[in-house]
């Protein structure tokens, strides 16, 4: 009987010590909308399945759900960057009278406590990729984007807050970036070209 | 006997005193004389700089800093609002750095427009951070079947170096700086239970800023 008890004793200290390196949050922030003059062009951003409910693993002990709130986000800024904008879960879903077809996706993120810093804060990158095509299904460009966030270390608050925190700024960080340099791809400026061109 | 206990408590008490106490010191600069007028109908906003990479403006300290500073003359417009409300022109990657780059982005309708809305006529850049240093001494605590208990002395710098910049968002102008710094040593003495004797530097560099920042304004009531 006791050497039961101590075989569960065993399983329940392995069970928390296991559990004690992980961390899992989940971002559920709500994001602005953007002040921007919104371009005359329409655009079907494609938010795939994977993209909305992506977690991310940057190490084996950190996991990031931000599926949801890089949906939200993006879709607050897109819909400040273009005129029109519909929203889609696949790029055949998208009508032929779009200038221009988004299909965004993580390429990578990564994690940085001040234990592997050694500064007194936490840091999240998050690197996107955006596939630009036409309405035909052209590749007109990929466009990588790096968004980064980061908090303060606070004594006595949790790593799970300081990394929610951070991915949230990350998160705004990449509304910020497209807003600044959308426009400024090449690619994109020769489809706004053709577009006036092809109204004059 | 009476009388050694009473000195005795004294001395603590003094030791505690002065233990605790940060040295803070306060320095305003302004270009000119003119006083800095702000009417009722008028808001500021306080914002924390968190372009450098090795750190950054804690949002506590500006919170700290926007409650001491609010009073019945003086209106000030949380942070988050404001950002949100001109959302991303204020984030760490578009936040203008200059005054040049503030009057490029004023420039723009949309913005000038949304900084009517929220009435705001004044920002204040806030840049800084508190850091621990010359940590020393050691401690070390024990648990056992008959009890537990911490023995030894520890002792720590803190040191809060903040700077606010005043800039006016209808002139353009930069109004003045106004700049804290505030260290002090706090301490733990461990005798059986540890006795922390902590001094609040954040604190005292947050209320000398909230209050230097309070009269740096010219309200309608003074």
């Amino acid at each position: 009987m006791q050497a039961y008890w101590c075989k569960l004793l065993l399983v329940a200290l392995a069970v928390t010590l296991t559990n004690c390196g992980t961390t899992s949050v989940k971002i559920e922030s709500s994001f602005p909308d953007v002040v921007f003059e919104a371009k005359p062009l329409s655009a079907a951003i494609v938010f795939t399945d994977a993209f909305r409910s992506y977690v991310a693993q940057p190490n084996k002990d950190t996991q990031i759900d931000i599926g949801e709130s890089q949906t939200r986000a993006l879709t607050k800024t897109f819909h400040g960057l273009f005129e029109t904008i519909e929203i889609v879960q696949s790029a055949e879903q998208a009508s032929d009278q779009v200038d221009i077809i988004i299909t965004p996706s993580v390429y990578e993120v990564q994690v940085a406590t001040p234990s592997d810093n050694y500064l007194n804060v936490f840091e999240v990158w998050i690197k996107y990729n955006l596939e630009l095509t036409d309405s035909q299904g052209q590749v007109i460009t990929n466009w990588f984007m790096p968004a980064y966030g980061k908090t303060p270390d606070s004594f006595l608050a949790s790593k799970e807050k300081a990394i929610k925190r951070a991915a949230t700024v990350a998160l705004r960080d990449a509304g910020a970036k497209l807003v600044l340099d959308f426009f400024r791809i090449p690619a994109v400026n020769g489809v706004i070209k053709q577009k006036n061109d092809s109204e004059v | 006997m009476k009388k050694s206990s009473a000195y005795f408590l004294l001395m603590a008490y003094l030791l505690i005193i002065v233990g605790c106490a940060a040295t803070t010191t306060v320095d305003e600069y302004r270009p000119t004389a003119e006083p800095v007028k702000l009417m009722t109908n008028e808001n500021v906003a306080i914002l924390g700089r968190r372009d450098a990479g090795h750190y950054e403006t804690d949002r506590e300290f500006i919170q700290c800093v926007s409650s001491k500073m609010r009073s019945s003359e003086i209106n000030v417009l949380s942070e988050q609002r404001f950002v949100d409300a001109i959302y991303p022109w204020f984030e760490p990657r578009t936040a203008p750095k200059s005054l040049a780059r503030l009057k490029r982005l004023m420039s723009a309708e949309s913005i000038q427009q949304r900084v009517e809305e929220l009435s705001i006529r004044y920002l204040v850049w806030l840049d800084g951070s508190t850091q621990t240093m010359d940590q020393s001494g050691s401690m070390s605590c024990a648990i056992g079947p008959g009890g537990g208990g911490c023995f030894g002395f520890t002792q720590w710098n803190k040191l809060s170096v903040y700077e606010a910049t005043v800039w006016d968002i209808h002139e353009l102008i930069e109004r003045g700086k106004v700049r804290v710094d505030s260290e002090g040593t706090s301490y733990v003495i461990g005798a059986v239970a540890p006795i922390p004797l902590l001094t609040p530097v954040k604190n005292d560099a947050c209320t000398s800023m909230g209050n230097q920042l309070k009269q740096f304004f010219l309200t309608e009531d003074n």
